[in-house]
């Protein structure tokens, strides 16, 4: 009976949980009070126009430098990460798939895959299921189409295999062939084939077009506006608000809270 | 008598007993400890004596490239006896397999003066490695080397040269090259370690169809001062020179004079100089130059001097890469030059050399 209890605790617990977050770059204040969680398995996705503060969200949980985290806290697996480097989130289980990678001349795509990983039959599997076996003897990203470096990115996670996906764009200037591959590579990793209370591995997913959602199933949906977190709810019902209303209307909702929290 | 050697030092230049080579050449300050070859066609003699066996060296190849009063150093090797390598590969031999040479400062104090010909026939093909190194105990030293090399109509060489020397060592390599028509030459320069001073300006003159590729890659530590580069002279129709240099400055000085001239129709040159600096201390100093005399010729250059680039180190840092790592990873990056035309096992021991000075360093 105890170890059941313990069992049902661990199940419900939160991967990841966000207290009050704000966070600035270049002395500019970007996110603006951030609370924001996300169980085992999950798949939640972010909306938001341009300049909103996505990007830097999904930054500040992985620690790139260039952000400073201001106030609030970071919690990951229960752990207190917001002082902790880069690398340190990493090796706790957090990856991100850049929506702008850089090119590093002269590091093969395959030396940095092993020096991530030393199976090297699964970087050769993996990289097949991506179609991007041709590309592990190029430098990582350079001459890359926008495409190709979307690929480059799902592989690197794949060959990572993080607790926690951090997914920015992921389907941006991608083809629809490709998104495909990218779909399934996703799928995988976040074992999208077991039922959901067996999955062990969550995503973020930041989308513009929406287009990686028709392949992916996202369990909830955020809308972020001027660094803000609009309440969450439906992926499909707030994609389609925003479709037909735009974040206009939702950033009148915000504001509208606001009032009502300087009233209250 | 067999002689006492710092064979771990030589094997850090490459210079390795166990790789199948088709001869090896072996200085020791100013004794020459070995000058074999092992395939027909190849003839490996000590400079002196191949002047005694062949007056063609003596009248057509040596102090003819580079005169003897060009500089101080020129000066000194033409008035002692030649201590260095002539080789010879006959006309349409070709050997893949590497000519080892290794040239070891073993006394404190030592001047090592080094004079080596290098005579290729018409469409053979040579790759030799140079490995310089001073012994364990040795930090003091200074090393003048004098390559005068020849090819001919149609003929291959690779040469490279790694340098490991110690921190209180001058080197002042003096190189001149004559590549024949639509002959290659591919040069490969590799020093990671600390010295004291290096000056090298190896001069190439290109006759029509011809190339000359000169690649060097650098890394100046504290104390360090490096002035090196190269020239390539296209004299000849559609003749071309590539020269490119990578350049780390960990506190060190390095100096990259590159130059390429064209007065032929069809001349094609290409330099890249690129610039890394680690730290505040170092001084990185690109100078290319270029010069055309003729208005169908394309030369062009490209150089950067900069910093690690800190969206790369982060970047590699979401792989789950320590900084030191990541830094390591992207210098290690930065120096690895694609080289076409040498055999895999040359490129092998240049990137096992820069693999050890990278990581060691970090």
């Amino acid at each position: 009976m105890l170890a059941l209890f313990a069992n049902h605790e661990e199940r419900d617990m939160e991967l990841l949980e966000i207290k009050g977050l704000r966070a600035s770059s270049g002395g500019r204040e970007i996110l603006k009070g951030i609370d924001f969680t996300l169980e085992e398995g999950r798949t939640a996705v972010i909306f938001g126009p341009n300049g909103s503060g996505k990007s830097t969200f999904l930054g500040s949980i992985v620690g790139l430098p260039k952000y400073d985290i201001t106030k609030g806290n970071i919690l990951f697996k229960g752990k207190d990460i917001t002082g902790m480097s880069t690398y340190e989130r990493t090796r706790l289980g957090i990856g991100l798939a850049f929506q702008y990678p850089p090119s590093i001349k002269g590091v093969r795509l395959r030396t940095l895959l092993d020096t991530m990983n030393p199976d090297k039959e699964a970087i050769e599997h993996t990289s097949e299921i991506l179609d991007m076996s041709p590309y592990l003897d190029r430098d990582v990203n350079v001459g890359f189409s926008g495409g190709e470096r979307k690929k480059s990115e799902i592989l690197q996670l794949m060959v990572q295999m993080p607790d926690l996906l951090l997914l920015d764009e992921p389907e941006s200037g991608v083809d629809i062939e490709n998104i495909s591959l990218i779909a399934d590579a996703l799928k995988i990793i976040l074992e999208k084939d077991k039922p959901i209370k067996k999955r062990k591995r969550s995503s973020i997913i930041i989308t513009h077009t929406g287009f990686i959602l028709d392949y992916i199933r996202a369990d909830v949906a955020y809308v972020m506006v001027g660094g803000r977190m609009l309440g969450c709810g439906s992926p499909s019902e707030i994609f389609e608000e925003i479709r037909t209303r735009g974040y206009k209307e939702c950033q009148k909702c915000l504001e509208e809270a606001e009032k009502e929290n300087h009233a209250a | 008598m067999q002689p006492k050697v710092d064979k771990d030092r030589l094997l850090d230049v490459g210079y390795d007993p166990g790789i199948a080579s088709c001869g090896r050449f072996l200085v020791l300050d100013h004794s020459i400890f070995e000058a074999s070859h092992r395939i027909k066609g190849l003839e490996v003699l000590p400079l002196a004596d191949a002047m005694d066996k062949y007056p063609h060296v003596r009248d057509n190849l040596v102090f003819k490239l580079i005169e003897k009063d060009k500089n101080e150093f020129s000066k000194t090797a033409s008035n002692l006896p030649p201590v260095g390598y002539y080789i010879k590969v006959e006309p349409g031999v070709k050997i893949d397999m590497p000519f080892q040479a290794g040239f070891l400062l073993e006394s404190a104090g030592a001047t090592q003066v080094i004079h080596n010909i290098i005579e290729l026939g018409e469409n053979s093909e040579a790759h030799i490695i140079n490995g310089c190194t001073t012994s364990q105990q040795t930090h003091k030293g200074r090393h003048i080397g004098i390559t005068e090399t020849y090819l001919g109509r149609d003929a291959t060489l690779g040469y490279t040269m790694i340098h490991n020397w110690a921190r209180d060592v001058d080197v002042y390599p003096i190189g001149a090259i004559l590549v024949g028509e639509n002959a290659r030459y591919i040069s490969n320069y590799v020093a990671m370690t600390s010295v004291k001073k290096t000056v090298s300006y190896p001069v190439a003159r290109v006759m029509a169809g011809g190339s000359a590729r000169f690649y060097s890659i650098i890394y100046s530590r504290r104390d360090s001062y490096f002035d090196t580069g190269a020239k390539a002279i296209l004299e000849g129709d559609d003749s071309s020179g590539e020269i490119i240099s990578r350049v780390v400055s960990e506190g060190g000085t390095a100096i990259a004079r590159q130059m390429i001239s064209g007065s032929s129709p069809g001349s094609l040159g290409h330099m890249e100089c690129s610039g890394l600096l680690l730290g505040n201390k170092g001084v990185i100093h690109s100078i290319p130059e270029l010069k055309g005399e003729h208005q169908d010729i394309n030369l062009s250059h490209e150089a950067s001097v900069g910093r690690i680039s800190k969206e790369e180190l982060s970047y590699l840092m979401t792989r789950g890469l320590t900084d030191d790592e990541a830094r390591s990873l992207i210098i290690r990056g930065f120096l690895d030059i694609k080289i076409k035309g040498i055999p895999d096992k040359i490129q092998q021991i240049i990137a096992e050399v820069i693999d050890r000075s990278v990581s060691g360093s970090m």
